[in-house]
């Protein structure tokens, strides 16, 4: 069955290059990779449609699955689907970042201290987004005004001067 | 009349005498003393690295004056008076009432959210107790 569709949209494109009908041999190994995204299916395998059936159902899938859920539970879904459907082939964890200023508790952000600021900007003069710093919405706000201010002043670079 | 907080800034050439910036900044002061505006602070930060070449100066000498007043007019006339002024390069002005109201707001409520907190927070998951005597017994209770 897969394999019948698989043939079908080959020739399909094939026939928009090349006159020729379509050849099963080179065409093969390059449809295999996008829908396995598994390193069990070995790439030397003939595409035929059983592994590929049975990727969906394979336990990977299953743990992946599972693990969102165990997150879902205790924390809140974002987190918890982080930690869980990456922790299974590469180990790897994200600190939460959390706003500075909300930290210190700052109601207010001065364009006239410089020196704050630059801890906010890139090397070229850039603001630093907040998806980086991991400023709340509301800081980043207050924060890109100031920076905008220090700017207009000669307190903080536009950008390119170096 | 609501009154109104600016920031001005301005700079001037680095080689520009104390005495002559002492001179410009008592004119704006008097400017604005015609025009029922405050001048509430003058701060000189003297001659400090610009981040950008602003006519062709690294440095500046940088004066910060906060005023205080009811009307937009006094910035318009002090800003006129440094654009001919040959020594200042760069100035501008920032109108802070609003953001300093809003901080003003912020830290009331964060102030309100403490004063209420150790009476609701601890007795978590009761019902919101409805005056501080219910409140003081819970934590009693928890002893106990």
């Amino acid at each position: 069955m897969a394999d019948d569709t698989q043939k079908d949209t080959q020739s399909q494109a094939h026939k928009a290059n090349d006159a020729r009908p379509a050849e099963p041999a080179p065409a093969a190994p390059a449809a295999a990779p996008p829908p396995s995204d598994a390193p069990r299916a070995p790439e030397g395998r003939p595409p035929e449609g059983r592994p590929r059936d049975d990727r969906p159902h394979g336990p990977r899938g299953e743990v992946g699955r599972g693990g969102e859920g165990r997150g879902g539970e205790g924390r809140g879904p974002r987190e918890g689907g982080r930690e869980g459907g990456k922790r299974g082939r590469r180990g790897f964890y994200r600190k939460k970042k959390v706003c500075r200023f909300c930290v210190d508790r700052v109601d207010f952000i001065d364009y006239k201290k410089p020196e704050q600021l630059t801890q906010f900007i890139q090397e070229r003069g850039k603001i630093v987004p907040r998806r980086i710093t991991g400023t709340c919405s509301r800081h980043q706000r207050w924060l890109a005004e100031a920076i905008k201010r220090a700017r207009n002043i000669a307190l903080l670079p536009f950008g390119g001067a170096r | 009349m609501d009154e109104r907080l600016y920031d001005l800034i301005f700079i001037c050439r680095p080689a520009t005498p104390e005495e002559e910036v002492d001179k410009l900044v008592s004119t704006l002061e008097h400017a604005a003393a015609e025009r029922s505006a405050k001048v509430e602070k003058v701060e000189k930060w003297g001659a400090r690295k610009m981040a950008y070449r602003v006519h062709r100066h690294r440095e500046g000498y940088y004066v910060l004056l906060v005023l205080r007043g009811s009307h937009g007019d006094v910035i318009h006339e002090l800003e006129r008076r440094l654009k001919v002024n040959d020594a200042v390069i760069k100035y501008m002005t920032v109108r802070l009432d609003e953001d300093l109201k809003r901080q003003k707001h912020l830290a009331q409520r964060r102030e309100r959210k403490a004063a209420r907190r150790p009476r609701g927070g601890r007795s978590h998951g009761h019902a919101p107790a409805p005056a501080g005597g219910g409140g003081e017994q819970q934590p009693a209770a928890a002893q106990q």
